[in-house]
């Protein structure tokens, strides 16, 4: 690749998605761009970027697949975990009205690490979280994954992030290497079936206080990203917030949501209605 | 030529050969350069590291250069100080008006003279030339 | 534990009727009108009330909203019922038409030669960023032709900005021969050279 060509390809994920490829990261980006055009049968550069470009069979999301880390784990990004609970909740709190649970939404959930993410870190480190009613709500459009969720059992691995104690109260171990959430907070979180860009699918789930929407939107093409985060703003409360993965930016995806800065994180968040709504 | 005391600028405007250019123009005098591509990223970047100056567009996809104005006026002190040069190609009065009442400190029309660009971000900046 | 398990959603029932989704759209509150314009589109005969919803709203999220299933429609009557806010005083206007308009690049061989030699030199302009969401050979032949007869700087230069993303060499010629008419101005100077740069490499390497 030349330097030019590392230009042109740079300028097109920037545009596409906000991530920005520097000198630095040019190895990293020729070794994923030599394995795709190998796997596509690719011949020249100009080629391949003419079907990254297209997106035609769907090449953008390989591509930037290689560029962000897709395990899950328990406690990832913690920063926004903090945020919830310092920032957040208090926030939504000044606007709830009595009586009125807060409900929280992680979607996609994948394997479940991350709603039940949620659950523990409120128990522990959100100290009105025995003073209110609290909804926790998992979805994917994997079912497998959700059953996995449901099931609770978790490896040495998806654990890593976990302090020794935390690991001790809210989980049994079953083997060396197996770990079993304890059952009431499996069943604290109601998990469900939900493909983002389905309208019907994803009102039927109601309107959140928070939505966790982490490392799916970038993947989505324009349309269905776009479709996605329309339906994600009429399941927020008015002045209900979304929390997207780090490397993606609502600045590719749309712009009905106000950008806010609190001291954990940036998160975005559906304006409150003047008067009406 | 003086040294821009590392002062701040945001460059936002959607198209990379403008970005580049003011970039090359303003980081050979000595000022450091951020990029964003519409309204929404030049907020998502402002609100996680100050600037000294932006300089926006306004034709741009999301969030237009007029529309970031109003937002950036909404947010709390310093940000919403931050001092705005608009460069366009639209030379209407019209555009002019709406400029300077989203908010802009100044609106030069494009293509722009890389001369007169550090010339009024310098003033912007308060940076002595 | 005081976390409790989720019940079913609290989705609030809301018209589904052509009729009913009209009413909300023309008189409901920002919420409603917004869920009612995104409804709407999934009925037939939307784009009438949808583009004459957007001629008098001031929410900007329910235009966005509406920008959106116009262009997930993509009929022609809808890229039909966008291209004249291409002209819209305002910019949230025709950059909202704009984005719609690129959305569906089926509508776009018909309408953009018209809108490339359009007299007002800032819809020649936005129509160069349309050219962005063809296919690099399509966009290249019309980018080209631009580049061969424009004579306002910054429709060139937007020109020039979508052919260093995706030209292919047989812009070069005519690349060489623009950047000796603009040689005057700066900017272009510098975005001839760089697109020719850009291109060239490609075209270099390329079997």
């Amino acid at each position: 690749m030349t330097d030019e060509d590392f230009r042109r390809l740079c300028d097109f994920l920037y545009r596409r998605s906000g991530m920005v490829f520097t000198e630095a990261k040019r190895y990293f980006v020729e070794r994923r761009l030599a394995e795709r055009m190998r796997v596509t049968g690719a011949t020249s550069f100009a080629s391949y970027f003419a079907r990254l470009r297209s997106d035609q069979p769907g090449e953008v999301e390989p591509f930037i697949n290689a560029f962000t880390v897709n395990e899950t784990y328990f406690f990832r990004e913690e920063h926004q975990l903090q945020c919830l609970s310092t920032d957040l909740l208090p926030a939504r709190l000044m606007e709830r009205p009595a009586g009125r649970p807060l409900r929280i939404w992680s979607v996609p959930c994948s394997t479940g690490e991350e709603p039940y993410s949620i659950a523990i870190w409120l128990l522990e480190h959100w100290p009105q979280v025995d003073a209110y009613e609290i909804e926790i709500v998992g979805s994917d459009i994997d079912t497998r994954a959700l059953e996995a969720a449901r099931a609770g059992l978790f490896g040495r691995r998806a654990l890593m992030r976990l302090p020794e104690a935390l690991i001790g109260k809210y989980f049994e171990p079953v083997d060396d290497e197996h770990w079993r959430l304890i059952a009431d907070l499996r069943q604290s979180i109601h998990f469900s079936t939900v493909n983002l860009v389905d309208l019907a699918q994803t009102r039927a789930h109601g309107r959140f206080d928070v939505i966790f929407c982490r490392n799916v939107l970038i993947y989505f093409d324009e349309a269905s990203r776009r479709m996605a985060a329309e339906n994600l703003y009429e399941n927020l409360l008015p002045g209900g917030f979304i929390c997207l993965g780090h490397s993606e930016s609502m600045s590719r995806i749309s712009p009905l949501f106000e950008v806010r800065r609190f001291a954990d994180a940036i998160i975005y968040q559906r304006p409150g209605e003047r008067g009406d709504g | 030529m003086a040294e821009a005391g590392r002062a701040r600028i945001l460059v936002v405007d959607d198209a990379g050969l403008v970005r580049l250019y003011y970039r090359q123009a303003l980081e050979a005098v000595g000022f450091a350069v951020e990029e964003a591509l519409n309204g929404v990223e030049a907020l998502e970047k402002l609100l996680r590291a100050p600037a000294d100056l932006v300089i926006v567009d306004v034709n741009m996809p999301l969030m237009d250069g007029i529309t970031f104005l109003r937002a950036l006026r909404r947010q709390p002190l310093p940000l919403a100080a931050l001092p705005a040069l608009v460069t366009s190609t639209e030379a209407g009065a019209g555009d002019v008006a709406a400029a300077r009442a989203a908010g802009a400190n100044l609106y030069l029309v494009k293509p722009l003279e890389p001369a007169a660009l550090v010339l009024h971000a310098r003033l912007l900046c308060g940076v002595p030339a | 534990m005081p976390l409790i398990r989720a019940r079913a959603g609290e989705a609030a029932a809301l018209p589904a009727d052509r009729a009913s989704l009209i009413a909300a759209l023309e008189g409901g509150s920002a919420g409603e009108r917004l869920h009612a314009a995104r409804a709407l589109a999934a009925l037939p005969g939307a784009v009438a009330p949808l583009s004459a919803a957007l001629h008098v709203e001031a929410e900007p999220a329910v235009r966005e909203v509406i920008f959106t299933a116009l262009a997930r429609l993509g009929c022609e009557e809808a890229a039909d019922a966008l291209l004249p806010l291409l002209r819209a005083r305002q910019a949230s206007l025709r950059n909202g038409a704009l984005a719609a308009l690129a959305a569906m690049p089926g509508r776009l061989p018909a309408r953009l030669p018209a809108l490339l030699a359009d007299p007002d030199a800032d819809i020649r302009l936005l129509a160069c960023e349309l050219a962005r969401a063809l296919p690099a050979p399509e966009a290249t032949t019309l980018l080209c032709a631009v580049v061969e007869r424009e004579s306002e700087p910054n429709v060139c230069a937007a020109a020039l900005d979508v052919l260093t993303e995706l030209g292919g060499p047989q812009a070069l010629p005519v690349l060489e021969r623009g950047a000796r008419r603009f040689d005057a101005t700066p900017f272009l100077r510098f975005a001839f050279e760089v697109a020719i740069r850009r291109i060239r490499a490609s075209a270099d390497t390329d079997p």
